[in-house]
Protein backbone atom coordinates (compact mmCIF):
# COMPACT_ATOMS: atom_id res chain seq x y z
CA UNK A 1 0.00 0.00 0.00
CA UNK A 2 1.82 3.34 -1.27
CA UNK A 3 -1.05 5.91 -0.42
CA UNK A 4 0.02 6.59 3.15
CA UNK A 5 -1.94 9.29 5.16
CA UNK A 6 0.49 11.27 6.82
CA UNK A 7 -2.22 14.03 8.42
CA UNK A 8 -5.78 15.28 8.66
CA UNK A 9 -6.29 17.96 10.21
CA UNK A 10 -10.12 19.33 11.36
CA UNK A 11 -10.57 22.68 11.80
CA UNK A 12 -12.13 23.38 15.41
CA UNK A 13 -14.59 26.21 16.88
CA UNK A 14 -14.18 29.88 16.12
CA UNK A 15 -12.38 28.53 12.91
CA UNK A 16 -8.67 29.00 11.75
CA UNK A 17 -6.76 31.05 9.05
CA UNK A 18 -4.82 28.86 7.87
CA UNK A 19 -4.33 24.59 7.79
CA UNK A 20 -0.74 23.94 8.26
CA UNK A 21 1.13 20.73 7.49
CA UNK A 22 4.75 20.67 8.75
CA UNK A 23 7.89 18.51 8.38
CA UNK A 24 6.11 16.05 5.33
CA UNK A 25 8.09 13.25 5.02
CA UNK A 26 10.26 12.69 2.42
CA UNK A 27 9.18 8.72 2.11
CA UNK A 28 6.90 9.58 -1.07
CA UNK A 29 7.35 10.99 -4.50
CA UNK A 30 4.36 12.12 -4.80
CA UNK A 31 1.69 14.09 -2.54
CA UNK A 32 -1.78 14.01 -2.37
CA UNK A 33 -4.20 16.71 -0.46
CA UNK A 34 -7.83 16.29 0.09
CA UNK A 35 -10.01 19.00 1.31
CA UNK A 36 -13.23 19.76 2.59
CA UNK A 37 -13.67 23.29 3.04
CA UNK A 38 -15.68 26.26 4.24
CA UNK A 39 -14.71 29.80 4.20
CA UNK A 40 -15.68 32.21 6.85
CA UNK A 41 -15.03 35.14 4.08
CA UNK A 42 -18.29 37.75 3.80
CA UNK A 43 -17.07 38.65 0.37
CA UNK A 44 -18.98 36.35 -1.55
CA UNK A 45 -20.46 32.45 -2.20
CA UNK A 46 -17.11 31.73 -4.21
CA UNK A 47 -13.81 32.13 -2.09
CA UNK A 48 -9.90 31.39 -2.50
CA UNK A 49 -7.79 28.55 -1.87
CA UNK A 50 -4.07 30.16 -1.19
CA UNK A 51 -1.13 27.43 -1.28
CA UNK A 52 1.90 27.87 -0.37
CA UNK A 53 5.14 25.59 0.46
CA UNK A 54 7.41 25.72 2.64
CA UNK A 55 6.69 29.31 3.80
CA UNK A 56 7.79 30.67 0.05
CA UNK A 57 6.34 34.47 -0.39
CA UNK A 58 8.37 35.13 -3.09
CA UNK A 59 6.69 35.34 -6.90
CA UNK A 60 7.36 32.27 -7.80
CA UNK A 61 3.49 30.71 -8.20
CA UNK A 62 1.99 30.39 -11.74
CA UNK A 63 -1.44 28.88 -12.14
CA UNK A 64 -3.69 28.40 -15.03
CA UNK A 65 -7.35 27.99 -14.78
CA UNK A 66 -9.80 26.69 -16.59
CA UNK A 67 -13.51 27.10 -15.06
CA UNK A 68 -17.21 27.22 -15.31
CA UNK A 69 -20.34 28.32 -13.06
CA UNK A 70 -23.67 27.08 -14.78
CA UNK A 71 -23.13 29.19 -17.49
CA UNK A 72 -19.86 30.80 -18.29
CA UNK A 73 -16.59 29.47 -18.82
CA UNK A 74 -13.83 31.01 -18.71
CA UNK A 75 -9.94 30.71 -18.39
CA UNK A 76 -6.99 32.89 -16.91
CA UNK A 77 -3.63 32.75 -15.96
CA UNK A 78 -1.94 34.15 -12.09
CA UNK A 79 1.64 34.55 -12.88
CA UNK A 80 4.59 34.93 -10.55
CA UNK A 81 2.39 35.09 -7.48
CA UNK A 82 3.34 34.72 -3.77
CA UNK A 83 0.94 31.80 -3.56
CA UNK A 84 -0.78 29.46 -5.85
CA UNK A 85 -4.46 30.50 -6.00
CA UNK A 86 -7.88 28.70 -7.11
CA UNK A 87 -10.47 30.73 -8.29
CA UNK A 88 -13.33 29.18 -7.34
CA UNK A 89 -14.86 25.96 -6.13
CA UNK A 90 -15.34 27.02 -2.56
CA UNK A 91 -17.77 27.72 -0.41
CA UNK A 92 -18.10 31.05 1.39
CA UNK A 93 -20.64 32.31 4.45
CA UNK A 94 -22.80 33.21 2.02
CA UNK A 95 -22.96 29.93 0.70
CA UNK A 96 -26.15 27.66 1.23
CA UNK A 97 -25.49 26.16 5.11
CA UNK A 98 -23.26 23.32 5.50
CA UNK A 99 -22.17 22.70 2.24
CA UNK A 100 -18.37 22.91 1.88
CA UNK A 101 -16.69 22.82 -0.88
CA UNK A 102 -14.17 19.98 -1.95
CA UNK A 103 -10.46 20.00 -3.85
CA UNK A 104 -7.92 17.72 -4.90
CA UNK A 105 -4.51 18.65 -5.28
CA UNK A 106 -1.96 16.29 -7.19
CA UNK A 107 2.17 17.34 -6.61
CA UNK A 108 4.06 15.06 -8.34
CA UNK A 109 7.95 15.12 -7.53
CA UNK A 110 7.63 16.62 -4.16
CA UNK A 111 10.88 15.87 -3.21
CA UNK A 112 12.76 16.07 -6.11
CA UNK A 113 15.17 18.72 -7.27
CA UNK A 114 13.23 19.78 -10.59
CA UNK A 115 10.57 22.63 -10.43
CA UNK A 116 7.36 22.01 -9.19
CA UNK A 117 4.02 21.43 -10.74
CA UNK A 118 1.00 20.35 -9.40
CA UNK A 119 -2.78 19.48 -10.80
CA UNK A 120 -6.31 21.03 -9.02
CA UNK A 121 -9.58 20.07 -9.19
CA UNK A 122 -12.31 22.05 -7.48
CA UNK A 123 -15.92 22.13 -7.08
CA UNK A 124 -18.41 23.61 -4.58
CA UNK A 125 -22.19 23.27 -4.32
CA UNK A 126 -24.49 25.79 -3.32
CA UNK A 127 -27.90 24.55 -3.94
CA UNK A 128 -28.01 27.72 -6.13
CA UNK A 129 -26.49 30.68 -7.95
CA UNK A 130 -22.59 31.17 -7.52
CA UNK A 131 -20.98 27.71 -6.97
CA UNK A 132 -18.54 26.36 -9.87
CA UNK A 133 -16.08 24.03 -10.67
CA UNK A 134 -12.13 24.30 -11.37
CA UNK A 135 -9.05 22.37 -12.88
CA UNK A 136 -5.92 24.59 -12.69
CA UNK A 137 -2.50 23.86 -13.61
CA UNK A 138 0.50 24.60 -11.06
CA UNK A 139 3.73 25.49 -11.41
CA UNK A 140 6.67 26.83 -8.88
CA UNK A 141 10.14 27.68 -10.31
CA UNK A 142 11.24 26.70 -6.58
CA UNK A 143 13.66 23.48 -6.86
CA UNK A 144 13.82 22.63 -3.08
CA UNK A 145 12.09 19.67 -1.66
CA UNK A 146 8.09 20.21 -0.48
CA UNK A 147 8.68 19.87 3.62
CA UNK A 148 5.24 22.09 4.32
CA UNK A 149 2.49 23.26 3.05
CA UNK A 150 -0.02 25.97 4.21
CA UNK A 151 -3.44 26.21 2.96
CA UNK A 152 -4.96 29.54 3.82
CA UNK A 153 -7.76 31.57 2.98
CA UNK A 154 -9.18 35.07 2.34
CA UNK A 155 -10.25 34.94 5.83
CA UNK A 156 -10.52 32.12 8.42
CA UNK A 157 -11.82 28.71 7.57
CA UNK A 158 -14.90 27.47 9.16
CA UNK A 159 -15.53 24.95 11.47
CA UNK A 160 -15.23 21.36 10.27
CA UNK A 161 -13.49 22.08 7.52
CA UNK A 162 -10.89 19.61 6.89
CA UNK A 163 -7.82 18.77 4.74
CA UNK A 164 -6.36 15.72 4.06
CA UNK A 165 -2.48 14.92 3.11
CA UNK A 166 -1.83 11.72 1.69
CA UNK A 167 2.07 10.84 0.29
CA UNK A 168 2.31 8.38 -2.84
CA UNK A 169 5.28 6.43 -3.54
CA UNK A 170 5.92 5.16 -7.25
CA UNK A 171 7.32 1.90 -8.08
CA UNK A 172 10.15 1.20 -10.15
CA UNK A 173 10.96 -0.53 -13.83
CA UNK A 174 7.83 -1.52 -16.04
CA UNK A 175 7.63 0.58 -18.81
CA UNK A 176 9.50 0.56 -22.42
CA UNK A 177 10.61 3.82 -24.26
CA UNK A 178 10.51 4.11 -28.29
CA UNK B 1 -11.95 10.34 1.48
CA UNK B 2 -10.26 8.11 -0.73
CA UNK B 3 -9.27 4.18 -0.10
CA UNK B 4 -5.56 3.78 0.22
CA UNK B 5 -5.33 1.45 -2.72
CA UNK B 6 -2.92 3.46 -5.17
CA UNK B 7 -0.85 0.10 -5.70
CA UNK B 8 2.40 0.82 -7.56
CA UNK B 9 2.52 -0.99 -11.14
CA UNK B 10 5.76 0.96 -12.92
CA UNK B 11 7.29 3.75 -13.01
CA UNK B 12 9.70 5.75 -15.71
CA UNK B 13 11.96 8.39 -15.97
CA UNK B 14 13.28 9.36 -18.85
CA UNK B 15 17.16 9.57 -19.32
CA UNK B 16 17.17 10.84 -22.84
CA UNK B 17 14.45 12.06 -24.89
CA UNK B 18 11.76 9.25 -26.27
CA UNK B 19 8.21 9.58 -29.25
CA UNK B 20 6.37 7.64 -26.22
CA UNK B 21 6.36 5.53 -23.46
CA UNK B 22 4.43 1.80 -23.09
CA UNK B 23 3.38 -0.01 -20.16
CA UNK B 24 2.93 -3.08 -21.02
CA UNK B 25 1.74 -6.77 -19.25
CA UNK B 26 -0.49 -4.69 -16.81
CA UNK B 27 -1.67 -7.01 -14.02
CA UNK B 28 -5.00 -7.43 -14.27
CA UNK B 29 -5.39 -8.11 -10.43
CA UNK B 30 -7.30 -4.44 -10.11
CA UNK B 31 -10.59 -2.54 -10.73
CA UNK B 32 -8.83 0.70 -12.80
CA UNK B 33 -5.63 2.43 -13.28
CA UNK B 34 -4.30 5.11 -13.17
CA UNK B 35 -1.12 7.18 -15.00
CA UNK B 36 0.18 10.33 -13.68
CA UNK B 37 2.44 11.95 -15.87
CA UNK B 38 5.08 14.60 -15.46
CA UNK B 39 5.88 15.04 -19.32
CA UNK B 40 8.49 17.87 -20.51
CA UNK B 41 8.33 18.46 -24.49
CA UNK B 42 11.23 19.36 -26.18
CA UNK B 43 9.45 21.86 -28.05
CA UNK B 44 7.06 24.62 -26.51
CA UNK B 45 4.15 23.27 -28.71
CA UNK B 46 2.91 19.45 -28.00
CA UNK B 47 0.10 16.61 -27.01
CA UNK B 48 -0.07 14.33 -25.01
CA UNK B 49 -1.70 11.44 -26.22
CA UNK B 50 -2.97 7.56 -24.74
CA UNK B 51 -3.65 4.32 -26.49
CA UNK B 52 -4.33 1.77 -25.37
CA UNK B 53 -3.24 -1.72 -26.60
CA UNK B 54 -1.01 -0.33 -29.41
CA UNK B 55 -4.59 0.22 -31.11
CA UNK B 56 -5.07 3.06 -33.24
CA UNK B 57 -8.51 2.73 -33.83
CA UNK B 58 -11.68 3.16 -32.42
CA UNK B 59 -11.63 6.49 -30.17
CA UNK B 60 -13.82 9.09 -29.34
CA UNK B 61 -13.73 11.51 -26.95
CA UNK B 62 -15.41 15.14 -25.68
CA UNK B 63 -12.84 17.64 -24.06
CA UNK B 64 -12.87 21.27 -22.26
CA UNK B 65 -10.17 23.02 -22.68
CA UNK B 66 -8.49 26.60 -21.67
CA UNK B 67 -5.48 28.91 -22.38
CA UNK B 68 -5.54 31.58 -20.40
CA UNK B 69 -8.09 33.71 -22.04
CA UNK B 70 -10.00 31.65 -24.46
CA UNK B 71 -12.01 28.42 -23.63
CA UNK B 72 -12.61 25.42 -25.69
CA UNK B 73 -14.91 22.39 -26.09
CA UNK B 74 -14.69 19.82 -28.82
CA UNK B 75 -15.86 16.39 -29.85
CA UNK B 76 -13.28 13.90 -31.25
CA UNK B 77 -13.09 10.42 -33.63
CA UNK B 78 -9.71 9.73 -33.21
CA UNK B 79 -6.66 7.55 -33.08
CA UNK B 80 -6.13 8.07 -29.25
CA UNK B 81 -7.25 10.06 -26.05
CA UNK B 82 -5.80 13.23 -25.96
CA UNK B 83 -6.04 16.84 -25.45
CA UNK B 84 -5.98 19.28 -28.35
CA UNK B 85 -4.05 22.36 -27.55
CA UNK B 86 -0.80 22.51 -26.51
CA UNK B 87 -1.01 20.62 -23.20
CA UNK B 88 3.25 19.85 -23.40
CA UNK B 89 5.36 23.04 -23.00
CA UNK B 90 9.09 22.84 -22.42
CA UNK B 91 8.60 23.18 -18.77
CA UNK B 92 6.93 20.24 -17.40
CA UNK B 93 3.29 19.50 -17.16
CA UNK B 94 1.02 17.57 -14.65
CA UNK B 95 -1.23 15.02 -16.12
CA UNK B 96 -3.88 12.38 -14.27
CA UNK B 97 -5.46 9.75 -16.02
CA UNK B 98 -8.05 6.91 -14.91
CA UNK B 99 -8.64 4.51 -17.02
CA UNK B 100 -11.67 2.70 -15.45
CA UNK B 101 -12.91 -0.93 -15.64
CA UNK B 102 -9.25 -1.33 -17.71
CA UNK B 103 -9.63 -5.47 -17.60
CA UNK B 104 -13.33 -6.17 -17.98
CA UNK B 105 -14.41 -8.01 -21.58
CA UNK B 106 -17.66 -6.94 -21.23
CA UNK B 107 -17.47 -3.31 -21.68
CA UNK B 108 -16.06 -0.62 -23.58
CA UNK B 109 -13.02 1.26 -21.94
CA UNK B 110 -13.42 4.99 -21.04
CA UNK B 111 -10.56 7.52 -19.55
CA UNK B 112 -10.45 10.68 -17.81
CA UNK B 113 -6.88 12.64 -19.00
CA UNK B 114 -7.20 15.84 -17.19
CA UNK B 115 -4.03 18.30 -16.66
CA UNK B 116 -1.69 20.82 -18.79
CA UNK B 117 0.78 23.22 -18.23
CA UNK B 118 0.62 26.31 -15.72
CA UNK B 119 2.72 28.09 -18.82
CA UNK B 120 0.30 27.31 -21.45
CA UNK B 121 -2.70 25.32 -21.62
CA UNK B 122 -4.76 22.97 -19.64
CA UNK B 123 -7.85 20.65 -20.13
CA UNK B 124 -9.53 17.29 -19.17
CA UNK B 125 -11.20 14.99 -21.51
CA UNK B 126 -13.09 11.89 -21.01
CA UNK B 127 -12.90 9.58 -23.87
CA UNK B 128 -13.89 5.89 -24.74
CA UNK B 129 -12.30 3.21 -26.49
CA UNK B 130 -14.92 1.23 -28.25
CA UNK B 131 -13.28 -2.26 -27.91
CA UNK B 132 -14.31 -4.67 -25.17
CA UNK B 133 -10.74 -6.52 -25.16
CA UNK B 134 -8.55 -6.02 -21.90
CA UNK B 135 -6.57 -3.84 -21.22
CA UNK B 136 -2.60 -5.13 -21.13
CA UNK B 137 -1.03 -2.09 -22.12
CA UNK B 138 -0.62 1.37 -22.06
CA UNK B 139 1.34 4.22 -24.65
CA UNK B 140 1.39 7.59 -24.03
CA UNK B 141 2.84 9.07 -27.17
CA UNK B 142 3.95 12.90 -27.89
CA UNK B 143 2.65 13.85 -30.40
CA UNK B 144 3.71 17.06 -32.33
CA UNK B 145 7.08 17.03 -30.23
CA UNK B 146 9.11 14.65 -28.50
CA UNK B 147 8.78 13.59 -24.30
CA UNK B 148 12.52 15.44 -22.98
CA UNK B 149 14.79 14.13 -20.02
CA UNK B 150 13.53 14.23 -16.88
CA UNK B 151 9.92 13.71 -18.07
CA UNK B 152 8.22 11.06 -15.44
CA UNK B 153 5.63 8.99 -15.72
CA UNK B 154 3.72 6.33 -12.81
CA UNK B 155 1.00 3.64 -13.24
CA UNK B 156 -0.79 2.40 -10.50
CA UNK B 157 -3.58 -0.12 -10.29
CA UNK B 158 -6.70 0.93 -7.94
CA UNK B 159 -8.32 -2.15 -6.23
CA UNK B 160 -12.40 -2.06 -5.95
Amino acid sequence: MTMTLVSTVTVGAGGASSIDFTSIPQTGTDLLIMFSLRSLDNGGPRDYIKVRFNGITTSTYTVRYLEGDGSVAASGVFANQSYWYTNTGLNGSTSTSNTFANSQIYLPNYSSSNAKTGSVDSVSENNATQAGQTIAAWSSTTTAAITSLSIIGNTNWAQYSTASLYTILKGSGGASVS
Amino acid sequence: MPTPTYTPLANLTLGSSAASVTFSSISQAYRDLVLVATPISTINDGYLALQFNGSSSNYSMVNMEGNGTSTYSYTYSQIWVTLNNQNMWTTPSTFLINVMDYKQTDKHKTALLKGGTASQSLGASVGRWADTTAITSVTLQATSATFAAGSTFALYGIAA
